[in-house]
């Protein structure tokens, strides 16, 4: 019997995720909940490490446990920008989960434990690997999103999650169950094999497949598996929200791309149309559903969900341009939410989270600073040139004209039109609007730090945009040179 | 180190801005003043190197936009004709921040102001550097932005508020006309670098294009619209009526940027793209044409102005008249090298000006200033070199620049250069005229002798008698720290043109330009100029001298003249004094109009149809939309789940009724 | 061979059966109990193809461990299952409309399915034959070998499991007394017992 080759230095990354989660977590448990400082930058720590083997690996694909973990220039690409949202994200919570009472070490470890799942799913090159780093992301969000146990909507947004994310995990399985019936394997590479060698794929690799996206498409919150989005961003504490908004959607998106092109990269023209109607039924309600909400961290779930239907062309688009600008698309998402989300940490009146909208009016008065950041990243989001929101649409059109979705490329730039308005609304609200009550004026250091980073980025990408461009064709390339080999 | 010419201001510039508070005003002055003198003799080197000693190169800084066939770079494109524009560009820069120094002592925005300059300085240094249009365009309005703050700096006063809006929009129409040539440029030859650009130029000549059934040529077309462009940085006749009110600003941004370098990106342009030009004769001729009259036409407004820096404005406007229709006429060596002295000559007399204004606090209006040569030695000696060059006297530097362009003019021996020619000789005179004027109203007889009302004198020194105003004010002469720059200078506007004129125009100048500048041989109107026949020579210096005659007669010897011919022929006084109506001509052609569409559009269009249609049209269904997917979020799990299901139950029925797969 | 046959279609009936009585029972305690019931048979569904240690895990951990703590936490919580039900008749008809539409679609799919020889070829896992090996030696050497990856993403799994129920529910209250062994343990005599000498008659 052949013995598979491990090569455990393919999956460094994880391997250092995993210890330091539980390194920390006996370090809490014996430390007890005033450690919680110290195991945050321990994760913080953990994710720089990871980040630097991320960043030095050696390029080319390579495969390992039985080919079920590939590591190649796109998994580098989207390591790196999992791992910096999910620094982002540990940061911005810092001083949330000191004021509100949050402040378990479980926390952290949670959240390190979730990227590790992340890390699992980018590099996921078999149906099982992929339903485990999905179900370890999931399950560590899930509990995360109920973190504040004593907090009616948090606990509610939890359950929802935890339950629909269930069913998604059903529709996945069954999914991966047909597609490895009628394959007869669950190996990416394999089943690209397979497809290769027959000349018309089966109805039920099809449906499989159907399933099979529908379960990372609750992932990535398109419609219509997006109905979870809104009420959890809203009730789950807003770091938690902030993080669910960058680093999940990036892994998962990654995910999605590598489970489509690299297994089915023989069939691209049946799974496309799926792909298309999820890109355009999200973008829509993306668009149509934020205008009337009046929660900032509902809107902001609407608006990821466009975001993702925006992202979802370059995966329609399919080839390396495609894939490019999708992942063009994440880093500079990555940066404009995390920034936003910076942003509505900041929203606070005497010592309480405000989540109104319209508790935003006449921060151009109030705080200057603050209300030109978030407006530059509502000007981004709506794709304002030379914004970086501008060019990461800007991409994503071009990749879908030339694969010829001209419709899909036209719904897109009617759905920023509209998606507009309520992006703007907020930045005439921060301006010509009489002045609500003024927010706390202490922001504090690390918030400062993303929101410096974070804008400094959207406003100049335009002119350094030459090596994230750079690195996402190499990744891009890499990810289809993968799926046909 | 071309790196560090261009970056150097920037770096200073955003020191000075950001840090301001922090550095203080003398901290914010030496960083600016620093950076922007170093980076000045680092551009004299480099003129040795690339211009003296031929050492041309490209600096590739970093990959710019790559999208599709668009690919942009951005580098740095050093040739001769950059190095000349280098030398300018931060000699004049370094000398005005030095004398800003001085100058503005007394203004409480002093690094705001300095990291305005230095913004400027950066935004000229990217344009004369570009490598491609694109890059091009970035400096274009990178300076236009810098103008745009500068006029308004004082944002106190509404006059400087309208005339930086003025400027920027008349420079937004040059610019719509510019932007376009470029969309056209890169249509037509798929690029938009200049080495590309200019390599496939000649293989476009002569082709056309049909637009509304008429059969036009390209080349033609392609360099009207970049002189569109031009024209509206340059101030050329109609897009002129921007640059005398500019002169709201500080008078070291009016010697900076309106006189020396920005209003000259117009002329560069179309010396820049001479290698597309050559292949555009008609284009050329419209250059010459509309150079020429501006040169005939501000000169005889300038006749008629008593505001100190309206008169150097108009006279710039005219200089870059001669520039143009040298230019025009294929000399563009001689362009350049009228630029390279201008900028000498105009920036001591602008910054003189600011001298005599400084020492009248603020004072503006030559009819209330006279007698100072006994008060200001100094400024009245510099004053008249700039003058004698200006008025191209020989062996100053505007001499020879002046004279071949009006040889050239004439040795084109086309109509339209002789058209240039006559309107330049006639220029001329016109030039020395109102120098001179200025020279005898300023500096000679009474003080206020020829001040009209009193209600017109804006400071309200009503208490002060007639007489005794200057003395009221202890007239003085500028510091050391404005003085220094105007007699380096003042050396310039003496040698530039002696030193130099070998190198631009005379026999060195094929070696000089290299590929820079590219004429076709037939086209060789500097060589022919050479060979033009003395009396062409010697007109220019005669139309100068009688052009000195004539105000030394009308405000020495007869100061009565001028009022009497005034008064006599009120109309044309009236014409001139009013800018040939120019002003207002567009205010009742265009303003008024626009206004009358835009209140038309304002209360009929967005009132009635847009607000009429919205609320209970588009507007109001993408509300109810909204509010219809809203309520789908009705919050529980099992809808959502079902939800979930149908969408599942839908693409699986998809994919049967349209039978994909086996 | 027939008889093989009769046990599998007996025990499969009985399977499905029970797992649309789970759904269907009104009381949900025997909800729990055709769940084990359904368990049950499939442990008989494995052990009929030879799976023997599948079955006596399905058995064991699902049957003796996690079904009866479903049992416990449905008896313990007071939830009236038949108002949480009211909504079930309202989207009855849909429901069953997109039920019936995918349990056709999927049927019409499983009926186009055949079994090629290449693909039982791919699906064989590189285990020795069973009677050559037993199921546990077999699975174990598959587990720790070829699929070590999955198997560690399993346990980081459980880790966030376990985590996330400690962190959900426990809760440190005040004022609680607790044992503290130690402290038991290092007690003396002294500390504890005081011995008095009291003399009959006389009181303390």
């Amino acid at each position: 019997m052949a013995q598979p080759s491990h090569d455990f230095a393919l999956a460094a990354p994880e391997m250092v995720l995993a210890a330091a989660a539980m390194l920390l977590l006996m370090f809490g448990a014996f430390r007890g909940n005033q450690a919680t400082r110290v195991v945050a930058w321990g994760a913080l720590a953990a994710l720089a490490i990871a980040l630097v083997l991320v960043l030095q690996a050696p390029a080319g694909r390579a495969v390992s446990f039985a080919d079920m973990f590939v590591v190649d220039g796109f998994a580098h690409f989207a390591k790196a920008l999992v791992l910096l949202a999910a620094a982002l994200g540990i940061v911005m919570s810092l001083g949330f989960i000191r004021r509100e009472g949050m402040e378990r070490f479980e926390y952290p470890v949670l959240l390190l434990l979730a990227t590790l799942g992340m890390l699992m799913m980018v590099s996921a090159n078999d149906l099982l690997a992929l339903y485990l780093g999905i179900e370890l992301q999931s399950l560590a969000l899930y509990v995360v999103a109920a973190f504040q146990r004593d907090n009616l909507r948090a606990s509610e947004a939890g359950l929802k999650y935890f339950v629909l994310g269930a069913v998604a995990s059903g529709m996945l399985l069954y999914g991966c169950s047909l597609i490895y019936g009628f394959t007869g394997t669950t190996g990416f590479d394999a089943i690209a094999a397979t497809l290769k060698a027959q000349p018309e794929p089966p109805l039920g690799l099809i449906v499989g497949i159907v399933f099979l996206t529908a379960g990372l498409a609750f992932k990535v919150s398109a419609v219509p598996f997006h109905m979870w989005t809104p009420d959890v961003y809203e009730g789950a504490p807003t770091p938690v929200t902030a993080f669910f908004a960058i680093a999940p959607k990036v892994a998962a998106l990654a995910l999605f791309c590598r489970a489509m092109l690299t297994p089915f990269a023989a069939i691209v023209a049946d799974w496309q149309q799926i792909v298309v109607f999820l890109a355009i039924a999200s973008m829509l309600l993306g668009a149509f559903a934020a205008i009337g909400q009046n929660n900032i961290k509902r809107l902001m779930a609407y608006s990821s969900i466009g975001h993702v239907g925006y992202a979802l062309i370059g995966l329609a688009a399919g080839g390396a341009g495609g894939i490019q600008a999708i992942l063009i698309y994440l880093a500079i998402y990555v940066a404009m939410n995390a920034g936003t989300f910076a942003c509505i940490l900041c929203m606070r009146v005497r010592g309480d989270m405000v989540e109104g909208v319209g508790d935003l009016a006449g921060l151009g008065r109030n705080q200057p600073l603050l209300a030109l950041a978030l407006a530059i990243f509502m000007f981004s989001m709506a794709g304002v040139p030379p914004l970086a929101g501008f060019f990461g649409k800007f991409y994503v059109f071009v990749a879908a004209i030339e694969a010829k979705l001209y419709v899909l490329a036209v719904i897109g730039v009617l759905a920023s039109a509209v998606g507009a308005y309520y992006y703007l609304r907020i930045v005439k609200l921060m301006y010509f609007d009489e002045p609500a009550e003024a927010f706390e004026r202490r922001v504090g250091g690390e918030m400062a730090a993303v929101l410096v980073v974070t804008a400094l980025f959207v406003v100049v990408f335009a002119l350094f945009a030459a090596p994230i461009l750079d690195g996402a064709g190499t990744a891009a390339q890499a990810l289809v040179a993968g799926g046909k080999g | 180190m071309y790196v560090a010419i261009v970056f150097l201001p920037l770096f200073a510039s955003m020191l000075a801005g950001f840090f301001g508070r922090l550095l203080g005003d003398r901290g914010a002055q030496l960083i600016t003043c620093g950076a922007v003198s170093l980076a000045a003799l680092l551009s004299l080197y480099a003129f040795y190197d690339v211009a003296i000693l031929g050492h041309t190169q490209k600096v590739q800084l970093f990959e710019w936009i790559d999208s599709g066939s668009f690919e942009v770079a951005w580098a740095l494109r050093i040739d001769q004709l950059t190095a000349v524009m280098l030398v300018v560009v931060c000699g004049v820069s370094a000398l005005v921040h030095i004398y800003s120094i001085g100058y503005m002592a007394e203004d409480p925005h002093i690094p705001r102001f300095m990291s305005y300059l230095s913004l400027f300085t950066f935004a000229m240094l990217m344009l004369v550097t570009a490598d491609n249009l694109v890059q091009l365009f970035f400096g274009w309005e990178g300076v236009g932005l810098a103008s745009y703050l500068l006029i308004g700096f004082w944002y106190e006063r509404p006059s400087a508020n309208a005339a930086a809006i003025k400027a920027f929009l008349v420079n937004r129409i040059g610019d719509f006309g510019f932007a376009l040539g470029i969309f056209g440029v890169f249509l037509v030859f798929d690029s938009v670098a200049f080495d590309q650009v200019f390599k496939s130029a000649p293989g476009m000549a002569g082709r056309s294009f049909e637009f509304l059934g008429w059969q036009v040529d390209i080349m033609t077309t392609l360099c009207l619209l970049l002189f569109v462009g031009a024209m509206g940085k340059s101030a050329q006749v109609p897009l002129h009526t921007w640059l005398p009110d500019a002169m709201e600003g500080p008078t070291p941004v009016s010697a900076l940027i309106h006189a020396a370098t920005m209003v000259t990106a117009g002329v560069f342009l179309v010396a820049r793209f001479s290698p597309m030009f050559e292949y555009a004769p008609n284009a050329l001729a419209v250059v010459a044409v509309v150079g020429a009259f501006t040169a005939f036409f501000a000169g005889t407004i300038g006749l008629a102005q008593n505001d100190i820096k309206r008169v150097i404005a108009y006279s710039t406007c005219s200089q870059l008249g001669y520039m143009f229709f040298a230019a025009g006429v294929h000399a563009y060596g001689a362009a350049i090298f009228h630029l390279f002295t201008h900028a000498f000559f105009k920036a001591l007399l602008f910054l003189s000006a600011g001298a005599v204004i400084h020492a009248m606090h603020h004072e503006q209006d030559m009819r209330i200033m006279g007698g100072l040569r006994h008060h200001l030695k100094r400024t009245y000696v510099l004053f008249w070199i700039g003058s004698l060059a200006l008025a191209g006297l020989p062996f100053f530097a505007g001499y020879f620049s002046k004279d071949i362009i009006l040889e050239a003019a004439w040795a084109v021996h086309t109509g339209v250069g002789n058209f240039a020619f006559v309107l330049g000789l006639a220029a001329a005179v016109l030039t020395a005229f109102y120098s001179w004027r200025l020279i005898f109203m300023t500096f000679h007889g009474q003080p206020g002798a020829r001040a009209p009302g009193r209600a017109a004198h804006p400071h309200g020194h009503d208490t002060h008698g007639h007489g005794s105003h200057g003395e009221a004010h202890a007239i003085h002469e500028a510091p050391p720290v404005m003085m220094i720059p105007l007699y380096i200078l003042a050396l310039g506007a003496i040698f530039a043109g002696l030193a130099f004129s070998d190198y631009f125009v005379g026999a060195g100048r094929e070696a000089f330009w290299g590929e820079a500048i590219k004429v076709l041989p037939e086209n060789d109107s500097i060589e022919a100029a050479h060979h033009a026949p003395l009396w062409v020579k010697l007109a220019p210096v005669a139309a100068g001298l009688i052009g000195i005659l004539a105000a030394w007669y009308g405000y020495i010897r007869r100061p009565g003249l001028p009022g009497e011919l005034a008064h006599t022929h009120a109309e044309a006084y009236r014409f001139l004094l009013n800018k040939w109506y120019f002003d207002e001509i567009y205010e009742f052609f265009l303003v008024r109009p626009a206004k009358w569409l835009g209140r038309l559009l304002w209360k009929g269009g967005d009132g009635r149809i847009i607000d009429g249609f919205g609320p209970d049209g588009i507007a109001a269904s993408v509300l109810d939309l909204a509010r219809r997917t809203s309520l789908l979020q009705t919050g529980f799990v099992y809808h959502y789940a079902f939800a979930m299901l149908i969408g599942v139950a839908i693409l699986v029925t998809w994919y049967f009724a349209t039978g994909h797969g086996g | 061979m027939v008889l093989q046959g009769l046990v599998f279609y007996v025990f499969a009936f009985i399977t499905v059966a029970a797992g649309c009585m789970v759904v269907a029972a009104r009381n949900p305690v025997h909800s729990v109990l055709f769940l084990i019931l359904a368990f049950f048979t499939s442990a008989g569904l494995f052990v009929l193809i030879g799976a023997e240690f599948l079955a006596m895990i399905l058995v064991i951990v699902y049957v003796g461990a996690v079904a009866v703590l479903f049992l416990f936490v449905v008896m313990m919580l007071d939830i009236n299952f038949v108002e949480l039900r009211e909504g079930f008749l309202q989207y009855l008809p849909i429901g069953a409309l997109i039920g019936l539409i995918l349990l056709i679609e999927l049927l019409l799919v499983l009926g186009g399915m055949r079994l090629t020889p290449e693909l039982t070829r791919q699906t064989a896992a590189p285990i020795a034959a069973l009677a050559a090996e037993s199921n546990t030696h077999a699975l174990g050497q598959v587990l720790y070998t070829r699929y070590i990856y999955l198997f560690q993403a399993a346990g980081m799994l459980l880790l966030v499991a376990m985590i996330g129920a400690i962190v959900l529910t426990l809760r440190s209250r005040e004022g609680v007394r607790r044992q503290a062994i130690a402290r038991q343990v290092g007690r003396r005599r002294e500390e504890a017992v005081e011995l008095k000498q009291v003399q009959p008659g006389q009181g303390v």
